[in-house]
């Protein structure tokens, strides 16, 4: 069977972001896989480890920069990765490449991070899933296969739940999860020399949308500090600000 | 001339700067306070195939070139410099030494369980009453058969009692350099027994003991490299562990300055940051010139090893600058602390205690700038051995 992991790339948290003209500058930022998505790796890896006979395949959608960030999947384990370059707005459009290749692929499964760390958007898990008219479960953090059939447990309003799904299917992954393995140093050798085909795509919105604008906005932070250490006098001081300085109605 | 690191070597260095961040940086004070050999955070880096970072992939090592090695090593020493000593210990001494002058057969017995982390090696040169004048060693290897009998004490031996393979330079003829040779001796051997951990002003997680061999036999098979030889075998290795001390001294200095710069950025005083203070953005700006200045010499010095070229003074160079620059730097971190860096809350105490020991071991300053200046005149052999 095949596992496809799709994965996505963000600024490293201690990377200083930049705004110029409105746009979001990544240029001098270090991008690094998302976190959410290493479980997916990870949960990948554990379940062929778990004695499963499956080919792992990293898929990742964006610039094309992204081949770094799918190197970084193949040096914790995967076997191979799919690149499509494309500059793509909005995660509708990202997952119907997503789910192009998983129908290239003759995909069984699809694992994905549940959120990512920029955006956080949420999205691409359950689009990929309508996508392809496949089930899914978000939010996963106990998951094990038992002949084509998917049983674990997911975040759910106000609790968790178990569950049982049968294969096809997209299962978004979380902390709790796994714990994802760092790639020691000779995996990460031998990942330089694994397969990343990369491919172009078209620019495409998803139907009905339309790209108004965009953009990002910053605001700088006021560096204003309360240095009382008693609660009652810090409180005071909180709201006499809040009302005097930033105008706020209380 | 390039600086560019390559994709696979930013790859490797981004993933150990995290694992160190992650898994390193948040035991090293109390390791430090209890004074507890970083047994655990070895286990990890073994399991990275860091303890074999630079030996080749047929015993079991990474196959790193040396400026990735060197980069990964500043990483490590700036979350823990316990840890990244016993790290360059084993990659730079006890492993060259047998990837160099071992056989096969002592290569697939020591090398591999070296380089693949399963066990820890020592270095066995200095005595209590031989430094720098290595030369003048005088554990005594006595002929026993066909193999060899040890009798004598070795000094500041890191992880001493820890680990499993010593590699000790023991006298098995005349005084003087050409009568010295090169045993590993095992934990397990008979007649070996260790001093209690020394009590030291920093690098207390790394522990350092006396090594005392009472009749230690050891067969021919034990010899690393021939009779004779054992100083050349030693000192071979040490240019190479003089980049390692080098990176380990660098990735103090860069904890300190990261550490001060951001407390500068967030601490006010008479009403601003003090970073807008000229006297405090000043040792800011020296500690970032002088840790740039001295990590570029040992680049410079792993990069020509990487080419197969002498980098004997460049790396003199760069461990005399780099250990200066940690002490330095380490002793105004604190400054920029104020009282707090006095404090063990804050992290910059323990770096300057861990960085005063990278100006004396494996070759002390003054040794460096011996080394140093006899590259300059030109006089590199023909003098005496210095460690």
């Amino acid at each position: 069977m095949k596992i496809l992991v799709a994965v996505r790339q963000v600024p490293d948290a201690e990377s200083r972001l930049e705004v110029s003209e409105g746009n979001l500058d990544l240029s001098r930022a270090s991008l690094v896989l998302d976190g959410m998505d290493e479980y997916a790796v990870e949960e990948a890896l554990l379940l062929r480890e778990a004695g499963l006979e499956a080919e792992l395949i990293a898929v990742a959608v964006g610039a094309a920069a992204l081949e770094e960030t799918l190197r970084a999947a193949l040096a914790m384990g995967l076997d191979r990765a799919r690149l499509l370059v494309g500059e793509l707005a909005d995660p509708l459009a990202v997952a119907r490449a997503v789910a192009e290749v998983a129908r290239d692929e003759q995909a069984d499964l699809i694992l994905t991070g549940s959120q990512q760390s920029d955006w956080d958007s949420q999205a691409l898990g359950p689009a990929i899933a309508a996508c392809l008219g496949w089930p899914q479960v978000s939010w996963c953090h106990a998951l094990q296969l038992d002949g084509g059939v998917l049983r674990g447990r997911h975040d759910v309003e106000g609790g968790s739940a178990a569950f049982e799904v049968a294969l096809p299917a997209v299962v978004t992954t979380q902390q709790g999860l796994n714990e994802p393995r760092y790639p020691t140093l000779p995996n990460i050798r031998r990942s330089r020399s694994k397969e990343v085909r990369s491919e172009s795509i078209p620019v495409t919105l998803a139907d009905g949308w339309q790209l108004v604008a965009q953009g990002s906005a910053a605001k700088a932070r006021l560096g204003q500090r309360i240095a009382v250490s008693d609660p009652q006098e810090a409180a005071a001081e909180l709201l006499s600000w809040l009302e005097q300085t930033a105008k706020v109605r209380l | 001339m390039d600086f560019e690191l390559n994709a696979e070597q930013r790859q490797i260095l981004s993933s150990i700067r995290s694992y160190a961040k992650e898994r390193i940086a948040p035991l090293a004070a109390e390791y430090d306070r209890a004074a507890r050999y970083p047994r655990e955070q070895l286990a990890g880096l073994a399991a990275l195939g860091m303890l074999g970072a630079t030996v080749p992939e047929r015993w079991g090592g990474a196959d790193l070139d040396s400026v990735t090695y060197a980069l990964c090593l500043e990483e490590i020493a700036a979350a823990d410099a316990s840890v990244a000593v016993v790290v360059s210990v084993q990659n730079g001494l006890p492993e060259q030494m047998l990837l160099r002058y071992g056989s096969d057969a002592q290569r697939q017995r020591y090398l591999a369980p070296l380089a693949l982390g399963q066990k820890i090696g020592a270095f066995c040169l200095t005595e209590p009453e031989s430094g720098s004048d290595a030369a003048s060693l005088r554990l005594q290897a006595t002929r026993d058969g066909d193999g060899w009998c040890l009798h004598g004490q070795k000094a500041w031996i890191t992880s001493g009692g820890q680990a499993d393979i010593y590699l000790v330079m023991a006298r098995t003829g005349r005084p003087g350099p050409r009568g010295v040779s090169c045993f590993v001796v095992e934990r397990g051997d008979s007649g070996l027994s260790f001093g209690p951990p020394e009590e030291k002003l920093g690098l207390h997680a790394a522990q350092t003991t006396t090594v005392s061999f009472d009749g230690t036999r050891v067969g021919p098979e034990r010899m690393v490299g021939r009779e004779g030889e054992g100083l050349i075998v030693a000192l071979s290795c040490l240019d190479a562990g003089r980049i390692g001390i080098a990176m380990q001294a660098l990735g103090i200095a860069r904890a300190a300055f990261e550490a001060a710069t951001a407390y500068a950025l967030t601490r006010r005083q008479f009403g601003r940051r003090i970073a807008e203070f000229e006297g405090i953005s000043f040792k800011i700006a020296e500690m970032a010139a002088r840790i740039e200045a001295a990590r570029l010499v040992a680049l410079k010095a792993a990069w020509l090893k990487d080419r197969g070229q002498k980098y004997t003074r460049e790396a003199a160079v760069a461990k005399l600058l780099a250990s200066e620059t940690a002490v330095w730097a380490t002793r105004e971190a604190i400054q920029v602390f104020g009282g707090n860096g006095y404090s063990r809350q804050y992290p910059v105490e323990r770096l300057y205690r861990d960085a005063k020991i990278t100006e004396i071991y494996e070759g002390t300053s003054e040794i460096q700038k011996v080394v140093i200046a006899r590259q300059v005149f030109g006089e590199a052999a023909q003098t005496t051995a210095v460690y």
